[in-house]
């Protein structure tokens, strides 16, 4: 993809020589309302014309885009969106100075090209960083022009305007981080301490997570409002399980139990099957990828795995249930009138035991009373008092 | 005939026989599994109560049933003290002690039933009290009664004891004797009217429950049946201890003295009896004594065995020793069946629950229960608790003087008070 | 042995002295009200449930366990909050009610009903359960609960529940989320109920909106009558409802409050003139009767030289 280091002015303009009609970029716009209705500054009560007509006036935003320890699956969902062809749309939208993936250039060629990004627009640029930073032995597991990728995203990181780390890797170490974490993998924010950073957990995340982002970032000047581990809050306040289409099934039990059984076929919930779904915190299950309806782990049939989370994903085996932690009630209710109340075996025998004993204990004793004149004389010659 | 005269010990029996370690493994499980109790909640495997039955065999068989039998000290009491039956004397003892070791169990086990016990203190702090709560009167009347009067009625014997068999002591348990002496009607009209107000309370109790209990338990008049049943009971309890003396250790019996307790108990039954069928009449549910049903049979159960044993005392057969054994015990089971089942067998709660007490919840039950004859067992073999002759004193006395040389028994001269 | 009118009156006086003395401080001990004496506050506050709006979607359960605090019972399956009736996890539940065809049924939202004359506070002996003056909330005070469990047998609703596994039991009930009001806030079951099928306010306007619901709407609600309004002498949870109110599980109470049938036993006690009274009389025989007694004891022990037993 070409880029036109030039074309540094108003997102419209970009657009128009671009060649795009208004109905696209509208289009666009109102899948950007839909995908974060809540959150963003940009989109709350708005309209798509309304944000359409926000967009337009503001200036391309600079973004440079570093890989580290990666698998480049992050921009591969960028460029996965179809309807139109927005992974063109999106690339007018932002300026993209430096993406070592879709760039042409290479080599010198290519060092000179980020460092003259960096450069003229320094203090102004986004950084989106792909990929986890190994720290381990000064950082030679990843070399960026002969450079460690620590001191890379050290000198950059400290000339951009706001770091963007997208997907899991970048934001807490992801795959690479996984047990024993041969590399003393991280994220960014392990890193930069001193710049704002906005983490985009997930492998890879929903695209519209970065460019909800990187809008409200260029057209309202401010980051989104992000929970405590710098996610944005319209995109990861909730978790799958609270809005998993096959919610219905959890609550009425029906639960796939092995892969191609009955429940499964039938679309069951998976949260047998080791669903991470409860301890995701993810806008997955609203709104999937690449536009395709059901296009996600569950929708093929396939539990969560939990991508998003440090502690669950690949951490937490595959298959092993998670705990939900907000339990609610299920689409059965409690009767008018339950019964209460066990019949003890053990406690039946005791009692049964003790009131046949006493009773006969008691019958014996009467036994060995006889009538009171005969007791009285007779005793009193017969036996001593005290003698058992 | 023999005519009893004073109380004498059972000697020559070993307190430590089989019966005795028999009852105290009983008493030894009990108290693990109330330290188990304490530890796990009342809820699980422990106990069979839930929250539709909230109540169970604790509550309603060791302090309500139990403490109905052991009202002996009151009962028995009030004939002696206050109606002057002088001849009944004689086994004031055993029915103080009785008294004392049923309530004493009971509390205990109360205790150990309640949820929080740490905060019990409240009991002598009146400015928390709320005086509505008939479980308060209950509380406050049953801890004072079992620690005070009833503790007091109690010590005779122990100073006799000690002036017999602890000459050091001797000064002291003389001293003591004296300043009971000095107010011993207060005491023991304490110890009458706080149980005539307590086991009442009891009865009020379940008055609360409005109509989860059956109603032909459940009527307003439910304290003052509930105390006579505690009277009649008490006085079944005492002849049968006196029954069961002579069985096990031989001892004589008074026909005077029980043809007297006979007497009190069959006026008790009969009396209670009219009065709960005119309650029921009054009331209009007489009709549900009719119907088949498992309340009826639980109502005829009792009315029969306390009734009918009354009936049977009453009558000629009630002189022969056997049959006046079997219907004083069929006369307490009775009894105990009907202070049972407000709380338990004609308790009904809405939610169609069941109670069943566990395995582990009965034998703590027992095991208070072996506590208290254990207790009993014990001091009767080591107190002057028993009734019997003077005569009987005197063979007594010569036993233990061979036994214990330099115990002096008799040849006591009166000292003016 | 008779006694002579100056023992008689001798006897008497010496009983009456602990008479006067338990006299004075019978009186100047609270006296906790009579029912009679108890009506129910300006402020009262309460909950109007007509079952009739009620769609079962348990969100008002949920709610009610994040408003208090309170872990949600997921014994059952260990997945699902699925309470089986209220209990030590439970403050609020919703039942069904459904007739063995199917062919009728209704919810019911079960909590505490905040009676006018609650049955467990007349219960309760160290007054652990306590009515609040202002908005009449009853409310359990751990610190003078002894775990005796006497409130869970007068209460005609079924309603507190007793921890049973543990150590350190409560009781646990609905308590209107008084330590939400303080901050302004509603209860958790009322803000959160989509269909407003529960609502929140003084006693007394929602009755009124209860009447109004019933005017209208004639036919429409069983007996034409608020549950609540004068059953067990009225309560501060109203209950509207199609089905009959004892097939949802509400007893039928008449007008009056259960502690009323304590009165008998009130009115034994009262000064604690009766008993005294009592005392004092047996005082008076006993001391006659000890007596004669002690006197034959002594002339016995004269004849057999063996020590009296009393």
């Amino acid at each position: 993809m070409e880029k036109d280091a030039t074309e540094k002015g108003t997102i419209a303009q970009s657009l128009k020589n671009a060649g795009y009609s208004r109905r696209d970029f509208l289009q666009l716009c109102t899948t950007i309302v839909a995908t974060a209705p809540m959150g963003l500054a940009l989109t709350e009560k708005a309209t798509p014309a309304e944000v359409a007509k926000s967009i337009a006036k503001a200036k391309k935003p600079s973004v440079v885009w570093l890989h580290f320890q990666d698998c480049t699956g992050c921009s591969e969902t960028l460029l996965r969106t179809s309807k139109p062809d927005v992974a063109d749309l999106i690339l007018n939208i932002i300026s993209l100075d430096y993406h070592e993936t879709l760039m042409v250039a290479c080599g010198e060629q290519a060092e000179a090209a980020l460092k003259s990004a960096v450069s003229e627009n320094a203090g102004k640029f986004v950084l989106v960083v792909e990929g986890a930073i190994p720290r381990k032995d000064q950082g030679v597991y990843m070399m960026l022009g002969g450079k460690p990728a620590v001191d890379v995203l050290k000198d950059i990181g400290s000339k951009a305007a706001a770091i963007i780390a997208m997907g899991s890797c970048a934001s807490w170490g992801g795959v690479p981080s996984a047990d024993p974490n041969p590399t003393d993998a991280v994220g960014v924010d392990s890193i930069i301490t001193d710049k704002p950073i906005v983490n985009l957990p997930g492998c890879p995340p929903n695209p519209y997570n970065l460019l909800g982002v990187v809008l409200e970032f260029a057209v309202m000047g401010k980051l989104p409002a992000c929970d405590d581990l710098k996610r944005p809050k319209f995109a990861y306040d909730r978790v799958i399980h609270d809005h998993c289409p096959r919610r219905a099934h959890f609550d009425a039990g029906r639960f796939a139990g092995q892969f191609g059984d009955p429940g499964h076929r039938e679309g069951y919930c998976l949260f047998k099957l080791g669903c991470k779904g409860p301890v995701t915190h993810a806008g997955c299950s609203t709104r999937q990828f690449n536009e395709v309806v059901d296009c996600w782990p569950i929708g093929t049939g396939s539990p969560c795995f939990g991508c998003t989370e440090k502690a669950v994903g690949f951490r937490i085996p595959a298959f092993e249930r998670v705990d939900v932690h907000l339990a609610t009630p299920p689409d059965t209710y409690a009767p008018i009138s339950g019964s209460v109340g066990t019949f003890g075996a053990a406690a039946a025998g005791l009692v049964g035991l003790a009131a046949g004993a006493l009773g006969g204990a008691a019958w014996a004793a009467s036994q060995k009373l006889t009538s009171s004149e005969e007791a009285v004389a007779g005793q009193d010659r017969k036996t001593t008092v005290g003698g058992k | 005939m023999t005519r009893w005269e004073r109380s004498v010990p059972v000697y020559g029996v070993p307190v430590l026989n089989r019966g005795f370690w028999a009852l105290l493994i009983a008493v030894v499980i009990a108290f693990v599994l109330s330290a188990f109790r304490e530890v796990v909640g009342l809820g699980g495997s422990v106990s069979g109560m839930s929250d539709p039955f909230a109540w169970g065999l604790w509550k309603s068989f060791n302090v309500m049933v139990l403490t109905g039998l052991g009202s002996g000290g009151f009962a028995v009491g009030i004939a002696v003290w206050i109606f002057n039956r002088t001849r009944l004397h004689q086994v004031m003892r055993v029915a103080l002690l009785t008294s004392f070791l049923a309530y004493s169990t009971g509390l205990i086990m109360l205790g150990i039933d309640v949820g929080r016990p740490w905060n019990f203190y409240w009991i002598v702090m009146p400015w928390h009290w709320n005086l509505r709560s008939p479980l308060l009167e209950v509380a406050v009347c049953i801890t004072f009664y079992a620690t005070v009067p009833l503790v007091l009625e109690n010590l005779p014997p122990l100073f006799e004891y000690l002036i017999y068999e602890h000459p050091k002591w001797r000064g002291f348990a003389e001293a003591c004797e004296k300043a009971m002496h000095k107010v011993y009607p207060f005491i023991i009209a304490l110890a009458y009217i706080l149980p005539l107000m307590h086991q009442s309370s009891l009865g009020a109790l379940m008055l609360l429950a409005g109509d989860r209990v059956y109603p032909l338990w459940q009527t307003p008049f439910l304290p003052l049946i509930y105390v006579w049943a505690a009277a009649f009971l008490g006085y079944n309890c005492v002849v049968l201890c006196v029954l069961l003396a002579k069985i096990t250790w031989k001892r004589d019996l008074d026909p005077e003295v029980l043809a007297e307790l006979n007497k009190i108990t069959v006026w008790l039954v009969f009396t209670w009896t009219a009065f709960r069928f005119l309650d029921i009449l009054v009331r209009g549910k007489i009709l549900l004594a009719f119907t088949p049903s498992f309340f009826s049979a639980l109502f005829w159960t009792e009315t029969i065995l306390i009734a009918g044993s009354a009936y049977v005392l009453y009558s000629e057969k009630g002189k022969n020793l056997q049959t006046m054994f079997l219907a004083h015990a069929a006369c307490a089971l009775g009894g105990m069946i009907y202070r049972f089942s407000p709380p338990t067998l004609a308790f009904r709660p809405r939610n169609g629950a069941f109670y069943f007490p566990t395995a582990i919840e009965t034998l703590v039950c027992f095991g208070f229960i072996a506590l208290a004859v254990l207790g009993y067992i014990v001091a009767v073999k080591k107190l002057a608790i028993l009734p019997g002759t003077n005569a009987d004193w005197l063979k007594m006395a010569k036993y233990e003087e061979q036994v214990k040389p330099g115990i002096q028994l008799t040849g006591y001269a009166p000292v003016e008070h | 042995m008779a006694m002579t009118r100056r023992e008689a009156f001798k006897n008497l006086a010496k009983g009456s002295l602990p008479l006067l003395a338990a006299g004075c401080v019978s009186t100047a001990l609270p006296e906790v009200a009579h029912a009679e004496e108890v009506p129910l506050p300006k402020g009262a506050l309460g909950l109007l449930y007509d079952a009739t709006k009620c769609v079962g979607c348990k969100s008002c359960m949920v709610a009610c366990n994040q408003a208090n605090d309170l872990k949600p019972d997921t014994r059952t399956d260990g997945l699902h909050q699925a309470p089986p009736a209220l209990n030590s996890f439970t403050k609020n539940i919703i039942k069904l009610y459904r007739t063995a065809d199917g062919s009728d049924h209704s919810y019911f939202k079960q909590q505490c009903m905040h009676c006018a004359d609650p049955s467990c506070m007349a219960a309760c002996m160290f007054g652990g359960l306590r009515k609040d003056k202002q908005t009449g909330i009853v409310w359990w005070n751990g610190a003078l609960c002894v775990g005796c469990r006497y409130c869970e047998i007068a209460c005609p609703f079924h309603i507190p529940a007793f921890t049973w596994d543990g150590f350190n039991p409560r009781i646990t009930k609905c308590e209107l989320c008084r330590e939400r009001l303080g901050k302004g806030l509603q209860p958790g079951c009322s803000t959160v109920c989509p269909t407003q099928a529960v609502i929140y306010g003084r006693r007394e306007d929602l009755l009124k909106e209860a009447k109004r619901r019933i005017a209208m709407s004639p036919g429409r609600y069983f007996e034409n009558r608020v549950y609540g309004e004068t059953d067990g002498g009225g309560t501060q949870v109203l209950y509207l409802s199609r089905v009959a109110f004892d097939k949802l599980g509400l007893p039928v109470l008449g007008e009056e409050t259960l502690p009323e049938r304590l009165k008998f036993q009130h009115l034994a006690y009262k000064y604690m003139a009766l008993p005294l009274a009592l005392y004092a009389g047996m005082v008076a025989f006993a001391g006659k009767n000890f007596k004669e007694h002690t006197h034959h004891l002594v002339e016995d022990q004269k004849k057999t030289g063996l020590r009296p037993q009393i």
